[in-house]
């Protein structure tokens, strides 16, 4: 391997490493807080990532893919003694599953029909959790008794009660699927992916299978979300119908979109915008939805002037602006670079 | 089981709920053929039209008919607005990138309605149109004004906008554009006014929904941002075409989802009607399928 090559992967492994050892010790318990939501979206913004970046299918059911699957991981949890982890690979397959077969009608068809299946998605299951209710410690197929008092927190791993080590917790199980979604990328599906999105008729004419690795991103992407929701479910102790909201899914395309689609870097700085920033105004008392409007622009002005995402622009941005910083200092000009 | 009485109640709300989804989708499929884009921001925009209409009419003291009516202009003007900064700009992308740009403004304008209108701890806001007050009686049911209007402007627009693309010059450009957006271009046809008046169309269009639904369902700035789903449903068993099929996909739309409210069982389901009836489109009209390879993918 080319020296080269191995130093975005350096780096990404200390900024991760760093961030396990250190960040417990260095923010309050509230920021510690806002950056284990960071890490636990991330996964889900590396999964939408998957499918709007690599293969180019837009899901805009994200959102109800992950209440999905921190229902199904908090049912499991009330039911069972089950280790944690085995909890999470559970309630990651079954919302592969349950996520695959409801996109499967629209993934035949053209991504507009995708985006607005899902949309529609998103819709219904919202529908549905509102109806059923977030189970909380009940019993039956539910497990939601209709209690309001004396209801049972959602348990976590039991090495990862408290905040901090809930953190690092979930730093690990995002590691881990950076890593499968990267050893994706970098296998055969990964080809296939890239063939679909450059031109899928092209793609079909070279003996790939589109219908199955589309239905393949679909399921890995569903299958990390179910995994992230195994970890909302213990993040949050409890949850119920509000924590799930509709727009949720628009929102969480928005931010991939703004972060950046193509590179996995992008799905932190997605998660970054999405968690960090919600918590970060909060504590400044700013109403969130200013951030709405804000995520609202970064659609536009990403679709239109940036497609590549932040992770793309902020360098060549920071170039632009330093060349222009010079430019101001040392006259005559130089002659201007053309910049695309 | 459900009295008949109940299930004849129940068609009237579907009817005229349906007949504005029916406007809605025709808007929604016209904008779509003439500029392929799938105009997402659509319930937004008719949810902003009628918090405006509300402000107007409730806190200041308009007359509720001009209030109506700044609701509608508010919903053209800043479609128009919107399709002339972002048409041309994204005007060779996918159609998938164009609808998903709309999105951005469905973002903006939610985070402007929740900052102007917030719905945690307010009182619960609600916008009559008049017309509710005059009804009718059909055997034992009552009509009011308001879903007759419904219904009938509905149909209108379904058959004035047929008629309009039939006959008109400018609908027979829309048509163009729809087939081949260069080709028309190099016959001379002004596209960018022939874009800014479907815009505009479209947003009168989502203005006029806005004020029907925040009557018919509720003034509440997300639910009917969201209602959009039902639109969308009808628009795409219609394939994003056909503004007839749109028409009576809306209607039958409507009418399950209000048929199935008397029903306990699934009562609290009804509103995945549309996610239900759209899959079974898609499985049906999904059995030829072409990949074009050409520039007109649908």
């Amino acid at each position: 391997m080319e020296p080269r090559s191995l130093v975005r992967p350096a780096v990404a492994v200390a900024l991760v490493a760093f961030a396990f050892l250190f960040i417990p010790s260095i923010f309050s318990l509230y920021y510690v807080n806002a950056w284990t939501q960071v890490a636990i979206w991330s996964i889900v913004t590396l999964g939408l990532g998957v499918l709007v970046g690599r293969v180019g299918m837009v899901s805009l059911g994200q959102g109800a893919v992950l209440a999905m699957g921190a229902w199904v991981a908090a049912r499991i949890l009330f039911a069972t003694g089950l280790p944690y982890p085995v909890v999470l690979l559970a309630s990651g397959l079954i919302t592969m599953v349950l996520g695959t077969l409801v996109g499967l009608p629209a993934l035949r068809m053209s991504g507009l029909y995708l985006a607005l299946i899902t949309l529609m998605l998103a819709g219904a299951i919202t529908i549905v959790l509102q109806n059923i209710q977030f189970p909380n410690g009940g019993h039956g197929f539910t497990g939601y008794n209709g209690a309001t008092v004396h209801i049972p927190p959602i348990r976590r791993p039991s090495i990862a009660t408290t905040d901090p080590a809930f953190f690092r917790y979930s730093v690990i199980v995002a590691v881990l699927m950076f890593v499968l979604v990267l050893v994706h990328l970098r296998g055969r599906p990964g080809r296939a992916w890239a063939a679909i999105r450059q031109s899928e008729a092209a793609a079909l004419a070279g003996g790939i299978n589109t219908t199955l690795y589309k239905l393949w991103a679909f399921a890995l992407a569903s299958f990390i979300t179910g995994v992230a929701g195994g970890l909302v479910a213990g993040f949050y102790h409890y949850l119920n119908s509000l924590t799930f909201a509709t727009s949720d899914s628009i929102t969480l395309l928005a931010v991939v979109l703004m972060g950046g689609a193509y590179s996995m870097t992008g799905a932190v700085v997605a998660a970054f915008l999405l968690k960090f920033l919600q918590q970060l105004l909060n504590d400044w008392g700013v109403s969130p939805d200013w951030l709405t409007i804000l995520f609202g622009i970064g659609v536009l002005q990403v679709l239109t002037t940036a497609p590549r995402g932040i992770v793309e622009q902020m360098p060549k941005d920071i170039a632009r602006l330093a060349r222009l910083v010079r430019g101001l200092f040392s006259r005559p000009a130089s002659p201007q670079e053309h910049e695309s | 089981m459900p009295s008949t009485t109940d299930l004849e109640q129940f068609l009237i709300t579907g009817l005229s709920l349906g007949g504005v989804y029916a406007l809605s989708g025709v808007g929604m499929v016209v904008l779509y053929r003439a500029t392929g884009v799938l105009y997402l921001a659509f319930g937004a925009v008719g949810a902003m039209g009628a918090l405006i209409s509300w402000q107007l009419s409730h806190q200041d003291g308009w007359n509720i008919w001009l209030s109506f009516v700044a609701a509608i202009l508010f919903g053209g003007l800043i479609t128009l607005v919107y399709g002339m900064i972002f048409g041309p700009a994204l005007a060779g992308r996918d159609p998938l990138v164009k609808a998903t740009a709309t999105l951005g403004l469905l973002l903006i304008l939610l985070g402007v309605m929740d900052l102007l209108w917030p719905s945690s701890g307010g009182a619960s806001r609600a916008l009559t149109i008049p017309t509710d007050n005059n009804t009718f009686q059909v055997g034992q049911i009552s009509v009011t004004y308001t879903n007759v209007i419904a219904l009938a402007l509905g149909l209108l627009i379904t058959i004035v906008t047929a008629a309009f693309l039939r006959f008109t010059k400018l609908g027979t450009a829309m048509r163009a554009m729809a087939n081949d957006r260069e080709i028309t271009a190099a016959l001379g046809v002004p596209v960018r006014r022939v874009e800014a008046a479907a815009w505009f169309g479209c947003g009168v269009l989502s203005g006029a929904a806005g004020v029907l639904l925040a009557d018919l369902v509720a003034l509440d700035s997300t639910s009917l941002t969201f209602l959009v789903i039902f639109t969308l449903a009808a628009a795409l068993i219609a394939r994003l075409r056909s503004i007839v099929v749109t028409f009576f996909a809306a209607l039958v739309i409507g009418v399950i989802d209000a048929e199935i409210t008397p029903i306990n069982k699934i009562s609290n389901y009804r509103d995945m009607t549309p996610f239900v009836l759209a899959v079974i489109a898609l499985l049906v009209l999904n059995r030829r399928r072409v990949i074009t390879v050409g520039r007109q993918g649908v």
